[in-house]
């Protein structure tokens, strides 16, 4: 091949340096500095934007490369294409001229606007001068279709100063500032701060996903106190469910499951070990370089244990065909769903698009992902009865990661991905999108059993210069706390992605992190203590700005939110009294209706439901079977476990209401609860007390009390059951589980 | 970004218009609910909104009298050369071992035995002459219906990611089903009923199970339910025996009345609306599912052409005769499974051709010739498209000497269509001799998919789902219409 830039024998040095030194050589000096100023100025930018997406150096269609003088000239397949003097006899011209380049994009034509196509005319008129040197990078700069280097998610991060508080706005908190610095720019105002009872339930959720008992709320109002919301939030950081609840968001971005999915589904035996490792590593405040380096690379540290191994289960997470079409093919499948995961869950980038070519909208060259995925290479990716190392290579009985050799063979490129067509050798090292940080990795240490990859490519994303790292979790933090990020796509921070609404808040966030040690508790309470957090979902000029920004981009009231499908379980397993805040362990199979089961080619045959007394723990203690979610969970959009991912819709679908009103499981809790509530009273009005209580947490109304005192007699008088009374109750309970108020939060 | 795709377009112009609309898919999905229950009583507003309803109705990309789908999978692969694609010189090589020149995965590890004749007499069937096997004598009656695709093939030799890649067109698990793209692409014409329906086999699920008909990286709205032939199809479409409809309704009201009060306090709030409005939707889908599924007032002639009385049609029949009833109330796509678990089970015939799939013929062919005359004589057929085949086909060999089974083959199989916009009573494409693999006009699961689409008026490249920086499609950057079979 053969190219500008040598980019297709990828050196032992870095990828810009490699431009600027080979391109001296091959292009040849022809213009003057005013002619140089002008391509820069015209020329470059048309042929970067419009041409270079496919006449590369890599892909070369046509076998035409315009990335610089030298190739351009030489023309295509079809001989020279720019003819200097003389556009009407270059190819180029006729070609863009007649709107036949660019060509056709889903079937629309997009012809280049006639000033652009003048300047192409002029340009080669004038002889066509390109400057001595220049190669141009598609990847250098963004444009309107798509990121460069220059891309707002690859700067690094620089702590901005706190907006200076107005006259009528005295924050707390440097959040606020920002926040209200934007909100006055609008000419808004944020709305007043909720009520206690709200703000009890909110922080309650967000914090540990439970709901506030009845003595909370009771604790909590009478507390008048000025630091009383404070010390009830230190006392929700100390509670062990704050890991579960933190665990559970972690859970969906790395595609947490049982079972290996396809044909057997097998068990992943172990899994849940990891998931208590999650739930430690929160509940301990582990510092989150600490966390990403552990889950990489935990077989590769110096003060590897049982529990750094268990965190590399992370890498064994992804699904596994036992019975692949091709073993060696699917080894790049593998590789595929580890790159994808660790790129989505720390970095935010999408570095899979770039498998078969070059990313089409961020700077990730192919070569990119060979880089990263060249890290997984050495380890158990072929064949075997795993899908992973066994307890003898990893030293425990855990599900974990490590390379099976510390001198794997080499890994190719593979040219459109196709395993047939290797390309050059790609040495491990990192995503070249971030050049100041930009190396290969060294080979290991003589005394090291594996290669290290992991280990430098962790060291890489948990470097304090990288950008993504932290950007990427504070906005996840953010994100769970107030409903959407401040970056709305959570897992694309590239060209395709949404831009962060408040870029100094999200950077102002990020520097904390990172000063503070890298410690989420000290973020966490950050948010949740200021005002933003704190302000009512309701807002006196709703109607007015909704008109402006209806999707509360600038944070001018506080997200009602629905709660999600596990928390959704255990506030009703709660509410019922049943709930059992036993902690870690191997999962539970919770009862599915044999209806449901016969989606499983096995039948009921193939699941073994847990005794009743396990099946009342908290959801995230709930197995996961790849080939049978519990419909519970996703009729309340529980996410699908295949892929990584960090925002799961909310849709409102009628199953949900037929799962609420009909299913036996939510039938028996409702009799749970009321018998709770029965005993709690022989009054009706203190039963009706009682049940508001406990799924509300508030009094009923007057009209409320009368309401529900009416129905039960109604339902007990049309009932033949011997049961009537409780059965009355159960079904006023019933109705109680299925109030918006019950299922979403202010 | 400068082209407009008319379903759910992605540039970034349409992302920032549905983020600000209120969060992605929530807000659309809500808005679909608000739509129906009229909350909406600005026009203008009304219809913005109305071109994000992920339910409703949706345009096609270009006219098509198609709006329905029913997919007859036969899980576990039916034999190619023993059924729709005649293979004579497997009776002048019979005992002979395949050729050296074929390359194959030889699945599973079995015996590799000697080319094997068809198990039972090919006739032709129709006008056409098309061929059809002794297997579907009642079938072959409607051959001139039929266009068969004798040059089917697909990726993978195990039954999991084979039924995974003929429902998502990857052998990787994760991907939304063809059901799932048709229902985003094109919405559903019956709002009380699921729009994409899947009927299992009594005897199992798919091996992979709920991957099979997931919505994947879309959202759940969009994945298949699970749909059973008697009493209450849907999941928790009945609550318990002490309470009545009544007593429900009495429920409702209160529940009702403790959302408006709710509301009343949260002005705007167009979330909390929408889900209050979803109990009525549901309350009227107690109504309306079961109703689909009750054939008493079918008639006598209906039910005994279908075999719904007798064994072994019964299953089978009674599945083909509601996926007629489906089609009839809009249902966008229905899948229904002959087979189930695992082996002979299943089409999965490594014992015996003759005997495996003797039995599942006998149980599958009257009931699909009587959906294909019913249809036909509903007027049905133009606005359906059926479509019959399995994960993959078997190999032209025996198991060994004295084995009559046959082992998976990804290589070549057939797949067969009818319907609105098909071309009936022909055979496209081609295995070698001896029926192995595809040789001519080779028709990958892709394929397959993007012709399936564009008889629904879906052009496959245009219909996407924007999912982590890629307008992701069924097809991937693959798949050609296979032209030779539009009418």
């Amino acid at each position: 091949m053969g190219g500008c830039g040598k980019m297709s024998t990828i050196g032992g040095t870095t990828l810009l340096l490699m431009l600027v030194v080979s391109v001296e050589t091959v292009c040849a000096d022809n213009t003057t500095a005013a002619a140089d100023a002008d391509f820069e100025r015209t020329v470059a930018p048309i042929l970067t934007r419009r041409c270079l997406g496919c006449h590369n150096t890599a892909e070369a269609v046509g076998e035409l490369d315009l990335s610089c003088a030298d190739r351009a000239m030489a023309g295509g397949a079809n001989g020279p294409v720019i003819v200097p003097g003389d556009p009407d006899a270059s190819y180029l011209i006729e070609r863009i001229a007649a709107g036949e380049m660019p060509p056709e994009n889903n079937g629309k034509k997009q012809p280049l606007p006639e000033a652009e196509v003048q300047m192409l005319r002029d340009w080669v008129r004038a002889g066509a001068p390109w400057p001595s040197a220049r190669v141009l990078d598609r990847f250098e700069r963004t444009t309107d279709v798509r990121a460069g280097r220059d891309w707002w998610s690859l700067q690094p991060i620089r702590r901005p100063a706190v907006p200076a508080d107005s006259a009528n706005f005295q924050s707390q908190n440097p959040i606020d500032s920002f926040i209200s610095a934007r909100l006055a720019e609008q000419g808004m105002t944020a709305a007043p701060p909720t009520d206690k009872r709200t703000l009890l339930r909110r922080v309650t959720c967000d914090l540990v996903g439970l709901q506030p008992t009845p003595e909370d709320v009771d604790a909590f109002l009478h507390d008048e106190s000025p630091d009383a919301y404070e010390q009830f939030v230190d006392r929700l950081f100390a509670s062990p469910h704050f890991g579960e609840r933190w665990a559970r968001h972690w859970m969906d971005v790395v595609r947490f499951a049982e079972t290996n999915g396809y044909e057997r589904d097998a068990e992943k035996p172990n899994a849940w070990k990891y998931r208590d490792w999650i739930v430690d590593a929160f509940n301990s405040d582990k510092p989150f370089d600490r966390f990403v380096m552990e889950q990489l690379a935990g077989d590769e540290l110096p003060d590897r244990d049982e529990s750094t191994v268990i965190a590399t289960g992370f890498n064994r997470l992804g699904t596994w065909d036992d019975e692949p079409n091709d073993a060696q093919a699917y080894q790049y499948e593998r590789l595929e769903d580890m790159v994808h995961a660790t790129s989505t869950a720390f970095l935010g980038l999408t570095v899979k698009c770039a498998r078969c070519h070059d990313h089409k909208f961020d700077p990730i060259l192919q070569t990119d992902y060979f880089r990263m995925a060249a890290a997984y290479w050495p380890g158990p990716i072929y064949g075997g009865i795993l899908g992973g190392p066994t307890q003898d290579q990893l030293g425990y009985d855990v599900l974990g990661w490590t390379d099976l050799t510390r001198d794997p063979g080499p890994i190719h490129l593979l040219q459109k991905g196709d395993l047939h067509r290797p390309g050059p050798e790609v040495p491990p090292g990192t995503l070249s999108c971030l050049p100041a940080l930009h190396q290969e990795f060294a080979p290991p240490p003589a005394d090291s059993k594996t290669t290290q990859r992991r280990l430098q490519m962790a060291q890489w994303i948990v470097d304090p210069r990288n950008p993504l790292t932290a950007r990427v979790i504070v906005n996840r933090l953010w994100q769970h706390h107030l409903g959407e990020g401040l970056v709305r796509t959570p897992d694309n921070f590239g060209f395709n992605g949404q831009k962060p609404t408040h870029p100094e808040l999200l950077d102002w966030l990020s520097s904390e992190l990172v000063e503070g040690g890298w410690r989420l508790k000290r973020l966490h309470k950050r948010i949740v203590m200021s005002a933003t957090y704190r302000q009512s979902s309701l807002h006196p000029l709703a109607a007015k700005y909704a008109e402006k920004d209806s999707a509360n981009l600038f944070w001018w009231r506080a997200n009602r939110r629905r709660l999600d499908a596990e928390s959704l379980r255990d506030a009703i397993l709660q509410t019922s009294g049943q709930l059992d805040l036993r902690q870690g362990g191997p999962s539970f199979y919770p009862p599915i209706s044999a209806e449901a089961l016969e989606g499983l080619s096995m039948k009921s045959g193939g699941y073994k439901q847990s005794p009743p007394e396990e099946t009342r723990r908290r959801s995230i203690y709930m197995f996961t079977k790849r080939a049978l979610i519990a419909p519970l969970m996703t009729a309340f959009d529980a996410c699908d476990t295949t892929l990584p991912n960090g925002r799961r819709d909310v849709t409102t679908v009628a199953p949900q209401a037929l799962a609420l009103l009909n299913n036996e499981w939510v039938h028996a809790q409702s009799q749970h609860f009321a018998r709770r509530v029965v005993a709690a009273a022989s009054e009706p009005a203190g039963r009706v007390i009682s049940a508001w209580r406990l799924a509300l947490g508030r009094l009923p109304s007057d009209d409320e009390r009368t309401m529900a005192v009416a129905f039960v007699d109604r339902q007990r008088q049309r009932s033949t059951s011997n049961d009537a009374e409780s059965l009355a109750w159960a079904s006023l309970c019933h109705v109680l589980l299925n109030t918006n108020e019950f299922i979403y939060l202010d | 970004m400068t082209t407009t795709n008319q379903f759910f377009p992605c540039g970034n112009i349409r992302r920032e218009f549905i983020w600000q609309m209120g969060g992605g898919f929530a807000g659309l999905a809500l808005a679909s609910l608000l739509e129906n229950e009229g909350f909406f009583t600005q026009p203008g507003h009304a219809k913005t909104l109305d071109a994000a309803n992920p339910l409703a109705p949706r345009p096609t990309h270009f006219p098509s009298k198609v709006k329905s789908c029913i997919f007859l999978l036969m899980n576990g692969g039916p034999s190619q050369v023993d059924t729709f694609d005649p293979k004579p010189e497997l009776e002048k090589y019979a005992g002979q071992p395949l050729p050296q020149d074929k390359q194959y995965i030889n699945s599973g590890g079995r015996a590799v035995g000697f080319l094997t004749p068809a198990a039972r007499k090919f006739k032709p069937g129709g006008q056409s002459g098309l061929p059809i096997s002794d297997f579907f004598p009642h079938t072959r009656k409607h051959a001139d219906k039929l266009a068969i695709i004798r040059s089917c093939f697909t990726d993978t030799h195990a039954h999991g990611s084979a039924l995974v890649q003929m429902n998502t067109g990857k052998p990787i698990i994760g991907r939304p089903s063809l059901g799932s793209w048709t229902v985003y692409g094109l919405g559903s014409e019956n709002q009380d009923l699921p729009g994409y329906v899947v009927m299992l086999d009594k005897r199992g699920g798919p091996i992979g199970g709920q991957p099979n008909w997931s919505s994947g990286f879309m959202p759940a709205t969009y994945q298949g339910t699970l749909f059973r032939p008697v009493g209450n199809p849907i999941l928790d479409l009945r609550g318990p025996e002490h309470l009545g409809r009544e007593a429900q309704r009495q429920q409702l009201d209160l529940l009702a009345q403790l959302n408006e009060k709710h509301l009343a306090e949260r002005p705007g709030g167009a979330e909390l609306a929408a889900r209050a409005a979803s109990y009525e939707l549901a309350f009227r889908m107690q109504a309306e599912a079961p109703q689909t599924v009750d054939l008493t007032r079918e008639t006598a002639a209906t039910l005994e052409a279908y075999g719904v009385n007798q064994e072994p049609t019964a299953e089978f029949g009674r599945n083909c005769l509601i996926a007629r009833r489906l089609v009839e109330r809009g249902v966008r796509f229905v899948q229904l499974y002959s087979g189930g678990g695992h082996l002979e089970d299943t089409w999965d015939a490594h014992e015996s051709v003759v005997k495996n799939h003797g039995k599942h013929a006998l149980e599958t062919d009257q009931p699909i010739a009587a959906l294909l005359a019913d249809l036909e004589q509903r007027g049905l057929l133009e606005s359906t498209i059926v479509v019959w085949g399995g994960e993959f086909g078997r190999m032209p060999f025996s198991e060994g000497a004295g084995k009559p089974g046959r082992n998976h083959n990804p290589y070549g199989f057939s797949m067969w269509m009818a319907g609105g916009g098909v071309k009936g009573g022909m055979a496209c494409g081609a295995t070698d001799a001896f029926g192995f693999a595809a040789v001519e006009k080779r028709t990958h699961v892709h394929d397959l998919h993007a012709t399936i689409l564009h008889l629904m008026g879906i052009d496959h490249t245009r219909l996407t789902y924007f999912h982590q920086g890629r307008d992701e499609r069924l097809t991937d950057v693959y798949g050609n219409v296979l032209k030779e079979i539009l009418a």
